[in-house]
């Protein structure tokens, strides 16, 4: 087991339902987690699918709460964001964009294919310093409240899993593919460096 | 406390001076102490006080801090190694101080430490070079310092092949790190700006005391080498992957004279993607790859492998747009250029990589590089090559080649063409048909094949010819050239698997490539990564060749493996397929396996017996499959050995032999051998041959071979052996098509008896050369055994017997003689073959005949056939009365009245038997066997033979037999033949001689006999000489019953009494006197003369009065006899007379035969009677005994008969006269 628990990244693309779900699970389980979005802007369902709510990053979640409200409080207390958006700012004050987070992870998950491109791309381009490693893995959840769920507690079991390997890096290949039996999805796997 | 006293602004200076030394002493102590996640903590704050706040103090504290290394705790392990590197980035010098410490740590037993403190060295290591090329003299603890740098950096390359991934992943960072390091930094790479002052080869003096600018260079490419042969291993995971492919995606953009070789790495990787990947691991990579791919497209170097990049990226699955999007504005700006500042050196080595585009090829002549050719080889060739293909590319050749490699497809679609599959967009454009052209190309190349790398390899040669004295250049570049070749095998083993042989082909190439070339650095480097790659598959490097021992010793054991595998497989029900395997593998290779397996089944055939024939089968399958030429040497030995072992193990009951023998597709000459053996060994005889017997009847071609074994078998000197083949060979005598050869067979072997000697034959030899040992009893009876069990199934076989016995020694026919008994009986005395042989009986057979006459009447009354067949043989060829006595009780009285005096003149012992059968005293049974005589009948015909005819001693001894059957003539016969006797006329010679011994064996006749005396003195008995001596004993012998005997006789032959015994006159005086006065009276005078001595004759009136006596006297004696003696009286007379008159005419013609006879016959009488003997139950006294050992009367009287016969003899002549 490492000697450290495993600082994790959970990252989607608005930083508003698959991440935060995520974040939740595993900051109760007791994980160095941290949440991201990848996006240019956070955007939330509006009135019609091409109308969406389109923030940036600094708006609080709090701020935009507040808006939704005002907006069509019954629209969006029924299709759930209003109560996501609720749980959301009880864990931190607003989302928060991955690129331009330096900390440094063991562990980056994220919850879509273009989510994990993005990312990729991202470490890639910073400058190697240090060469420590980071995974990323990508487990795809659609985003949906129902899906956000399911994908948070697969992605706390994965978690957990990798925490307790002896050796992470030697293992984690194994334990994928494990994984990928059990919960009959593919991930995408890859490590970068800092 | 002084410090407490102080306020304000002079506390804080104070504070950071006193406390950051006090500080640190205190929060080291108490990290000695503490836990690890505060001694973490505290350890920070110590190496934040040190390092950076006041690095003064970090000399003194060094020594503290590094004595955490070996604290248990992994964290604080990572942390000092955290420490080192600060340590040693502040202070360069502690560099010689940390360094060990920091190998050490390379060397820990955790590894995240391990992988820590290779981040570590990663960077101490360009902190360590760049502080050596500082520095203006390098002391020798630099110079230590700096071998100890480069050793560990040897060791962390090594962990490339660590078996952790981890460590992997970090080596490979290191790696990439080590490439950028000791390569030139060029005008157009890629400088992050935080590495911007980093060291790297460009800031390398040439002239440095120390650091060898060449050799860090040549270490650099070795890096590279290793890396890109790192990522062609074939089971390499997916992350050291997605880390290669990033490492070379950073090696490429910061070092561009690389690019080349990266990409044709990239291209290697996407045609061949490690086999072990899972599927969603392949989209991970591929994924990486297409990010990579468009990071070295964006830098400006990737122009020139803009094609191939594109294509890449194409079949990854990127849109042609953002392709182009990625891809950079042509520079005005040649590479070369660039290439060229920074290797100074190799500036030449450089052109070789622009060549490759079509424009570059134009330059060679203004570069001033003047061997162009050499480096770009392997490029070039692919592109020759690719060049070669393309007009062949047509939609048929095409469609072909498709059609032709299906049947190489395997049967499972691998993960990562599942993944990869896209369907050709542009298919048939002239495009895809280059893309296609070179992909093949690529592939050839590696295999070692393709018109573009023969052009090559002539160019090359060429080059070096030129390049000949550019030795030291060319050295650095010799590991970089070898791996081409590498490359190229690699590539043909993961793509094209059928092509592996090829690879040693191309291995020739590859070593002359000592380019002496100036370098170009990309392409060879290029080059050399893509065979470092494919290094992991090339068989030949790694195999050696074994030796024969190893070989064999290898085989062996896998045989044994497979061997010994038995029960593990049966659970898997598939020990079909192991029997089959085993059997294939034990016929296919010579050698110590075959032993070894039939030892094996050898060890438990009942369980194993499945793969005994599948062994067996395999390996006769093997002989015809080499027909004609074909051995079956092997075949033989596997069947010999599996017989062989079954007859050594103690007996089994489950026919497995038999199955084998009848099984086997061929029995061998050895095989054969040992069934033979089989046979022999008593205690399984009986399965050896009914083994052999399957064999005879179900293998009708060879069915003679075995068959002789068999017979060959029937002369065995076991019993048990014999007797078992005869009662088989019997069954299979009864076989039409089996019987003229068994025939054939007894017949040669009962041929050899002719031979004065037994042939060699009979002892076990071949060869039919005689010995010069003389005939047994035992060699006569293996010549006959199986023709004796013969005969009694062919009769007809007999002739042959009776006509080699005619041609026999004397010792064979004794043997033969005795050898036949039992065949002669079991045929019976109505065989007409039999018969015949009586009928016919070959002149010198007559023994055989006889023996054969006798063995079959011996039991058993002769039958009238038998009978009709001697008689005849008798009276028309052969006279002797020999033949007769077998049959005699088939003979009628007359015929056997006939032959008694010749009977009785035979050897006593044969008489004797002659007078058993007659008298039925010899057969237990006797009373089935009717004699034609009674035994007074032969009582009588034996007083009744001429004397002419048989000697009177003969007689006599007859006689003598005949009192000596006590049982058989009791005292009514006797009474009987008496009374017969006496009424013939004229007296028997020997009525006397029987009377007196009749009344010896049987006194109280004595009655009787005074009867007798009395009639004979009726019938004037004195007339006879022989028996009135007789009667005159008789008389004396009798009295006093005899003295009324005596007073009937007129006196003239009382006188003549009493002259022969003087003594009896007195007592009958006595007598006489005694008598009352009446009774007196009617003795006459003259007889009382007579008795009173020299008187007159008695008065005749005597004569009725002692008629009248007598009848009293013999009137008991007749009552006695009652009925019986008038039956037998009557016979007597009536056959009399034809017994005279058949005796003469007879005794002539018999005796001449005899005489003859006696002389041509070998066989003895004697021996004959003997013959005869032994199976007779009671066995019979020798003859002389007998005779001693006749009844009491006999011990007087032997001296009297030799007196009887000796005057008896002479007078025969007179009394035959008188008649």
């Amino acid at each position: 087991m490492p000697s450290h628990p495993l600082r994790v990244a959970v990252v989607c693309s608005s930083n508003q339902n698959r991440s935060m779900e995520a974040h939740n699970i595993l900051s109760k389980r007791g994980f160095d987690v941290r949440s991201f979005g990848t996006g240019s802007h956070v955007k939330l369902p509006g009135p019609a699918p091409d109308k969406p709510n389109v923030y940036d990053f600094k708006t609080t979640y709090e701020q935009m709460y507040n808006d939704l409200v005002r907006k069509d409080k019954e629209l969006y207390t029924q299709n759930g964001i209003l109560h996501m958006l609720d749980r959301n700012k009880r864990i931190k004050s607003k989302p928060e964009r991955f690129q331009n987070c330096k900390e440094k992870f063991d562990l980056v998950i994220t919850c879509e294919e273009r989510v994990y491109d993005q990312v990729l791309e991202d470490l890639n381009s910073r400058e190697q310093e240090t060469l420590q490693p980071v995974h990323v893995i990508n487990v795809d959840i659609q985003d949906n409240h129902e899906e956000a769920t399911l994908g948070a507690f697969l992605i706390c079991e994965l978690c957990q899993c990798i925490q307790h390997t002896d050796d992470m890096e030697n293992e984690i290949d194994e334990l994928l593919q494990e994984f990928e039996e059990k919960s009959n999805r593919p991930f995408l796997h890859t490590v970068c460096f800092y | 406390m002084e410090l407490s006293s102080e306020d304000g602004e002079t506390r804080p200076p104070h504070v950071v001076d006193m406390t950051t030394s006090e500080k640190v002493v205190e929060l080291l102590n108490q990290a000695a102490l503490t836990p690890t996640d505060e001694k973490l903590t505290m350890l920070k704050q110590v190496q934040e006080l040190i390092i950076n706040k006041d690095p003064s103090l970090l000399d003194n504290f060094l020594d503290e801090m590094i004595a955490f290394q070996t604290d248990k705790s992994i964290e604080v392990r990572k942390f000092v190694i955290g420490f080192i590197e600060e340590a040693c980035k502040r202070d360069n010098e502690l560099l010689l101080r940390l360094i060990a410490n920091l190998n050490m740590l390379l060397k820990d037993e955790s590894v995240n430490v391990v992988k820590k403190a290779i981040l570590t060295l990663t960077q101490l290591y360009k902190v360590t070079l760049q502080w050596l090329v500082r520095s203006k003299a390098v002391s020798e603890m630099q110079e230590a310092c700096w071998d100890l740098v480069t050793q560990m950096k040897g060791d962390v390359l090594a962990l490339l092949d660590s078996e952790n991934d981890g460590v992997r992943t970090h080596a490979i960072k290191f790696t990439e790190s080590l490439i950028i390091t000791l390569s030139p930094r060029t005008s157009d790479s890629d400088i992050p700006k935080r590495q911007e002052g980093d060291i790297s080869l460009d800031k390398v003096p040439k002239d440095h005391s120390y650091i060898r600018y060449d050799v860090l260079c040549e270490e650099g490419k070795i890096a590279l080498e290793k890396l890109l042969k790192f990522m062609v291993h074939p089971a390499i995971s997916s992350i050291n992957l997605t880390t290669a492919l990033g490492s070379l995606a950073t090696i490429a953009r910061q070092r561009p004279m690389f690019m080349s070789e990266v990409v044709q790495a990239y291209e290697t990787l996407h045609a061949n993607l490690p086999p072990t990947l899972a599927k969603s691991q392949v989209s991970s990579v591929r994924k990486n790859l297409k990010l990579h791919l468009v990071a070295v497209l964006k830098h400006p170097c990737s122009l020139e492998f803009h094609g191939q990049i594109s294509t890449l990226l194409l079949d990854l699955g990127m849109p042609q747009s953002e392709i182009t999007r990625s891809t950079p504005v042509p520079r005005e700006q040649r590479k070369r250029p660039r290439h060229e500042q920074y290797t100074e050196g190799k500036k030449v080595k450089m052109e070789p990589t622009l060549i490759e585009d079509d424009e570059d090829k134009e330059e060679p002549a203004p570069l001033s590089v003047p061997k162009p050719a050499a480096v770009p080889v392997a490029q070039s060739a692919i592109d020759l090559t690719a060049k070669f293909l393309h007009p062949l590319l047509t939609p048929e050749n095409v469609a072909n080649l498709v059609l032709i490699s299906m049947v190489y497809l395997p049967d499972i679609m691998p993960a990562s063409f599942q993944a990869t599959y896209t369907p050709v967009e542009s298919a048939g454009t002239d495009a895809q048909i280059k893309h296609l052209a070179r992909l093949m190309a690529t592939q050839m190349t590696a295999a070692g094949i393709g018109p573009g790398l023969e052009q090559c390899k002539a160019r090359e040669d060429d080059a070096g010819k030129e390049e000949g004295n550019e030795e030291d250049s060319s050295a650095k570049d010799l590991l970089i050239k070898r791996k081409v070749p590498a490359v190229m095998v690699g590539q043909a083993i993961s793509v094209v698997g059928g092509y592996a042989e090829k690879v040693p082909a191309t291995e020739t190439p590859t070593t002359v490539k000592r380019l002496p070339e100036p370098i170009l650095p990309t392409t060879q480097t290029k080059m050399a990564g893509v065979s470092g790659r494919k290094k992991v598959f090339r068989l030949s490097d790694v195999v050696q060749p074994l030796s024969d021992t190893q070989i064999e010793k290898l085989t062996s054991k896998a045989v044994q493996r497979i061997l010994h595998s038995e029960k593990a497989i049966a659970q898997t029900g598939m020990s079909h397929v192991r029997v089959k395997l085993l059997s294939r593998l034990v016929t296919q290779f010579e050698g110590m396996m075959k032993e070894d397996v039939l030892e094996f089944i050898l060890d438990d055939i009942r369980t194993r017996s499945d793969l005994a024939f599948s062994l067996l089968y395999q390996e006769y399958n093997t002989y015809l499959s080499q027909l004609p030429t074909g051995l079956l040497d092997s075949y033989d030995h596997c069947l010999y050995t599996l017989l062989s072992g079954l007859q050594e193990k103690p007996e089994q009951r489950d026919g497995l032999f038999t199955k084998l023998v009848l099984e086997a597709p061929i029995i061998t000459e050895s095989a054969l051998d040992v069934i033979r053996r089989y046979c022999e060994d008593e205690s399984r005889v009986y399965l050896g041959m009914t083994t052999l017997k399957e064999l005879i009847i179900k293998r009708p071609s060879r069915q003679f071979q075995y068959l002789h074994v068999l017979l060959d078998l029937s002369s065995h000197e076991k019993e048990k052996v014999r007797t078992t083949a005869l009662a088989f060979l019997k069954r299979m005598y009864e076989k039409d098509q089996l019987r003229e050869y068994i025939e054939k067979f007894a017949l040669n072997y009962m041929q050899l008896l002719v031979h004065p000697n037994p042939p060699s034959l009979l002892f076990g030899a071949d060869k039919d050369t005689e010995v010069a040992a003389p005939w047994t009893e035992d060699t006569v009876r293996q010549c006959l055994f199986l023709y004796l069990s013969l005969l009694p199934l062919n009769h007809r076989l007999v002739h042959e017997l009776a006509s080699v016995y005619t041609e026999a020694i004397a010792d064979i026919k004794r043997s033969v003689l005795r050898a036949i008994e039992q065949p002669i009986r079991g045929m019976g005395m109505n065989s007409p073959e039999l018969l015949l042989l009586v009928e016919n009986c070959p002149k010198g057979a007559e023994t055989l005949v006889t023996r054969c006459l006798h063995i079959l009447t011996d039991k058993v009354p002769p039958s009238p056939e038998l009978v009709e067949r001697v008689r005849d043989l008798y009276h028309k060829r052969v006279p002797d009365v020999r033949f007769l006595i077998p049959v005699i009780n088939g003979l009628e009285k007359n015929e056997v009245i006939q032959a008694l005096p010749k009977l009785i003149k035979l050897n006593p012992i044969v008489v004797k038997e002659v007078f058993n059968r007659l008298l039925g005293t010899q057969h237990s049974e006797g009373s089935s066997s009717v004699s034609p005589l009674t035994p007074g009948d032969l009582l009588i015909a034996l007083h009744s033979i001429d004397s002419n005819k048989c000697d009177m001693k003969s007689i006599i001894k007859a006689t003598n037999l005949c009192f000596g059957e006590k049982n058989v003539y009791t005292s009514e016969v006797l009474a009987v033949v008496m009374q017969q006797l006496m009424e013939q006329n004229p007296l028997p010679m020997l009525l006397m001689r029987t009377v007196i011994q009749s009344l010896t064996m049987y006194p109280r006749l004595v009655g009787f006999v005074m009867n007798i005396l009395s009639r004979l003195i009726t019938k004037q008995v004195w007339k006879y000489p022989k028996v009135w001596e007789g009667f005159v004993k008789c008389c004396q012998r009798t009295k006093p019953q005899s003295y009324s005997v005596l007073l009937q006789l007129p006196p003239a032959q009382l006188t003549s009494v009493f002259e022969r015994c003087p003594e009896m006159r007195e007592p009958l005086l006595l007598h006489v006197h005694s008598f009352t006065p009446h009774q007196q009276a009617h003795i006459p005078a003259s007889i009382m003369a007579v008795l009173e001595a020299h008187k007159k004759t008695e008065p005749k009136p005597v004569e009725p009065v002692m008629e009248k006596e007598t009848v009293p006297v013999a009137a008991p004696a007749v009552l006695i006899l009652k009925e019986a003696p008038t039956t037998m009286l009557r016979e007597p007379f009536q056959q009399d007379p034809a017994v005279t008159k058949d005796e003469e005419p007879m005794e002539q013609e018999e005796s001449d035969p005899v005489i003859q006879e006696e002389g041509v016959n070998t066989v003895s009488q004697v021996e004959l009677a003997r013959l005869s003997e032994t199976p007779s139950p009671p066995p019979e006294p020798a003859e002389e005994p007998m005779e001693t050992s006749q009844p009491e009367p006999s011990d007087f009287q032997e001296p009297e008969k030799d007196v009887e016969a000796e005057v008896i003899g002479p007078e025969t002549g007179s009394s035959q006269d008188v008649e």
